[in-house]
């Protein structure tokens, strides 16, 4: 699985713990990473993704839906998933500030059995924490 | 210092500037079935 990441475009290096059935993905510096493309290779690899978390900086934007999003590049952006901390953000919206978040974009669903994620859905991104606004 | 060799400094300086720049920074995943 580690190879197989590893060969995704935009990834600088993965790091794999087999006893916390963590891995731990760093995107190269000016490189373009898709996660919804990670996530597929690691089904790929015949291993089952309970969860992914993304830390990213960007700007806050709002569609024209009215939802939020966090643009990541000029043709990357996750729209937010609604909560207080997302709350907190949209006084930003549109405007230069970048933020630094730390956020869920997919959690396995609940429930018993093994069925396949569907990772042809659009990633939302859960914010968690907001660690920087500048 | 005149405009000029203003100008010039901060052009040669520029490039030392960290820029902030929108990226994503780390992905982590929790995996299960992993052998």
């Amino acid at each position: 699985m580690k190879q197989h990441l590893g060969r995704q475009a935009g990834v600088q290096n993965v790091e794999v713990s087999l006893r916390d059935g963590k891995v731990d993905v760093t995107p190269k510096e000016d490189g373009r990473i898709d996660p919804a493309q990670l996530l597929k290779a690691t089904y790929d690899s015949g291993v089952s993704v309970a969860e992914l978390d993304m830390t990213a900086r960007g700007n806050i934007v709002k569609d024209a839906s009215g939802n939020l999003a966090l643009q990541v590049e000029p043709n990357q952006s996750f729209t937010l998933t609604s909560n207080e901390l997302s709350k907190t953000l949209e006084p930003l919206a549109n405007s230069a500030t970048q933020v630094t978040v730390r956020g869920q974009l997919y959690k396995k669903p609940d429930g018993k059995g093994k069925k396949k994620a569907d990772t042809s859905a659009p990633l939302k991104f859960l914010v968690l924490e907001i660690q920087k606004k500048e | 210092m005149t405009k000029k060799q203003l100008a010039l400094l901060l052009l040669f300086l520029s490039p030392l500037i960290p820029q902030t720049q929108a990226e994503i920074k780390h992905i982590e995943m929790r995996v299960e079935g992993m052998t």
